[in-house]
This record gives C-alpha cells, structure tokens and sequence, in this order.
C-alpha cells in the first residue's frame, strides 16, 4: 500500500490531538466506516453535534485521510500490524492505534464486499421462477400434446436496483437436459470444495 | 373424428376421377412440393395446356389436395378416420388407396412443416459452464470469490441468441434445486392425471 504524501499529511492531522481530541477521535472512524458503507451516511460527519468543537477544516481533511485509510487498508489486504506501523509513522498514540484497528477489523468484511462489486460483472442469477404448460393446440396443429416449461431467471444487474429477468421456454427434454448441465456443474463445485 | 369436407373443396376435388390415375398421382407430387416449398402458378398453366383442360381446374384440383393433407394432418387424423373422411367424395377405389398411400407417407413430414409456421418462443437450446474463482479487481486485491459462469444459448424461429451469466455456489445450488423440482412435477400424479385425459 502506498499513500501519497498528502494524504499522509491528512492522517496524521486526524491523529493529532490538537486538531481532532482523543474524545471524537473514534466517533471520527466510526463515521469515516458509516460514510464509505452507506451513501446516505456519506455527510452525516458535518451534522453531528459531537465536532461540534472541532474545526470545520480540520475535520474535513481528517475524514478525507482516514476515509482513504480504510480504502486503501481494504484494497490491499494490509496486515493490522502494517496499519499500525503505518499509524505509528503519524505520530499515532497507541491508544489511538488500538482504537483504529478495532473499529477497522469490524467493518472490514463490509468494506471488502463494497469494494469487491464495484466493476462490471455478467448478470448475475439470484433465483429462478418456472411454470408449467401443457401445451395442446395452435392455429396450424391440434395434438401438439406436450409438456413445455417457462424459465424465468432472475438476475442482478451491476448498477441496478430492480432484479432483471432473462425468460426462455423448454420442453421436458430440453429441462432435462439443462438440469443435468447444472447438475454437473454442482457436482464439480462440490469436488473442488472437498480438495482445499 | 372425422375431418368435414366443405361443399367447395368437394366440387374442386371432383377435378380428379376425370383424369387419368398417372396425371393425379403428379398432381400429389406436385401438391408435396408446393406443401414444402410453396406455390408456382406457372405449374398449373403448363399442366393444363398438356392435359387440354382449364388452368383454373388444374390449381383446384392441386390446391384441394393440398387442403386436404394439410387438414388431415393437423388433426393427426386416424388411417380409418381419413379413408372414413375422403369417402363421401365418391372416387374409385384404386384413386382412394392412393390418397391413403399420400396421407400416409407425408403426414409426418407435414406435421413438421405445420410446427414450424406454428408460435415459437425463444427456447433453450444449450448451456454451457465454467467454474472461475476471482483472485483480485482494481478495486479489491486478494480476493477468493468462487464464480459459476454461464453461456446460455436460446433459439426463436430458428435464430440463435447467446446470454453470458453467473451465478455463486450457494446460488447454483438452489437454482439446480428448484428447476429439478420443476421437472419432478411433471411426474406427479396430478400431471399425469391430466395428461391422460386430454387425448
């Protein structure tokens, strides 16, 4: 993990007592995790009446610092024991450094999840509807006579909230032979699962 | 069941005990062909200057068979519903063997041609998967997310499409689960139940 300068120079401003006290410090990082996990929490640091103390400018610049810690801590995959290296370098207390550390590895399974679906990935199927015909005449046929199923599959799609539908038919065979495709494939997985 | 011919498809059909047996049996040839491959007015013309006779007789005549085996076809009439069917129409008995001999060649060929004008959905023709694990992104390093991915190929009137997707283990399982279920149903003994009873 490398941190420009600047942001440096941010993170060592959030430790330092003479700009963010020891008192909202962890408020600080709680909100920081708070800002990055929710959009509607992404402001919620300049209404909350426990900075109210402190410097508008400072906090701003604080936040920043410690908002690109987190991401960057969670990208990487940092060891909590480079985290406090790092913190150590900005003049962090150990007090400080605990505090962090502790709020960090709580939200960083979170912060691994925000950060892991951003990119563009296939839809992705999440469940599946069927129904059941049976399917006896048309306008060109009678004793057409058989069983034909509609799929619906219900997919997530990357920067939308509704889930999207990918919809086909199949007769028994056809069904048959999907479910024995996906059969294999679970089979596959669970073999793999077993190895490790 | 018996298929009700209609007053006009008789009177075109009557066409043929005037002609000789060899010029009918062209003329189901030739009603084959147009079943297949669609119409050609100028066939009509042609035949009917050989024969000395109305084109117009000559397109009944071809078009009455095609109705016919096309009728008959679609209601997947019976050997002995067809020859019940064609009987009020009077012809001898070597020209209705023959039309059974037609019927019962082509009723296959003609059911297939009748479900391919027939509605199509797009329907699953194949699926293909790969098992990937995703090992980082720009934005997260060191990652283990396992990830089933899907080439899912679907076909209407013909025309193939292909979707890519992916799903997650938990995910595949559930969906192989529900859709087994699925194909269970049709075994079930409601199912079956109407399936028998709709003949």
């Amino acid at each position: 993990m490398e941190l420009s300068s600047s942001v440096l120079e941010e993170i060592t401003l959030a430790g330092d007592n003479a700009h963010i006290s020891d008192k909202v410090f962890s408020d600080l990082v709680k909100h920081a995790c708070q800002g990055l996990l929710s959009d509607k929490n992404k402001n919620s640091v300049a209404d909350e009446a426990i900075f109210k103390d402190t410097d508008k400018g400072s906090l701003k610049s604080a936040y920043s610092g410690i908002i690109t810690l987190l991401t960057e801590a969670t990208k990487w995959d940092v060891e909590s024991s480079s985290i406090g290296a790092l913190l150590e370098d900005c003049k962090y207390t150990t007090d400080r450094i605990n505090s962090f550390n502790n709020i960090y590895l709580s939200k960083k399974p979170l912060i691994q999840i925000l950060l892991g679906s951003i990119g563009k990935s296939p839809p992705h199927i999440v469940d599946v509807d069927w129904r059941l015909d049976y399917y006896i005449k048309n306008n060109h046929l009678d004793k057409v006579n058989e069983p034909v199923y509609l799929i619906t599959l219900k997919t997530e799609v990357a920067g939308q909230s509704e889930l999207q539908e990918v919809q086909f038919s199949c007769s028994l065979e056809q069904l048959q032979d999907l479910v024995g495709k996906l059969k294999d494939s679970t089979k596959c997985l669970e073999k793999l699962g077993q190895m490790s | 069941m018996l298929l009700v011919l209609e007053d006009e498809h008789k009177k075109h059909l009557s066409f043929l005990p005037s002609v000789d047996i060899a010029v009918v049996k062209e003329f189901c040839r030739i009603s084959m062909e147009f079943i297949r491959k669609g119409t050609n007015p100028k066939v009509y013309t042609s035949a009917a200057q050989k024969l000395g006779v109305e084109a117009n007789s000559v397109q009944n005549g071809v078009e009455g068979l095609m109705y016919l085996l096309t009728e008959a076809s679609k209601l997947l009439l019976s050997e002995i519903d067809y020859q019940d069917s064609i009987m009020v129409l009077g012809f001898s008995e070597e020209l209705r063997s023959m039309l059974l001999e037609l019927y019962i060649e082509h009723s296959g060929e003609i059911r297939t041609i009748l479900s391919e004008l027939s509605m199509d959905l797009p329907h699953y023709h194949n699926l293909e998967w790969r098992f990937d694990v995703q090992l980082a992104s720009r934005s997260l390093r060191r990652q283990i997310t396992p990830q089933v991915l899907f080439k899912l190929h679907t076909e209407t009137y013909g025309e193939r499409k292909t979707q890519v997707l992916q799903t997650d283990p938990v995910n595949l399982v559930h969906l192989t689960k529900v859709l087994d279920e699925a194909l269970q149903e049709m075994k079930s003994p409601y199912c079956r139940r109407i399936v028998r009873n709709i003949k």
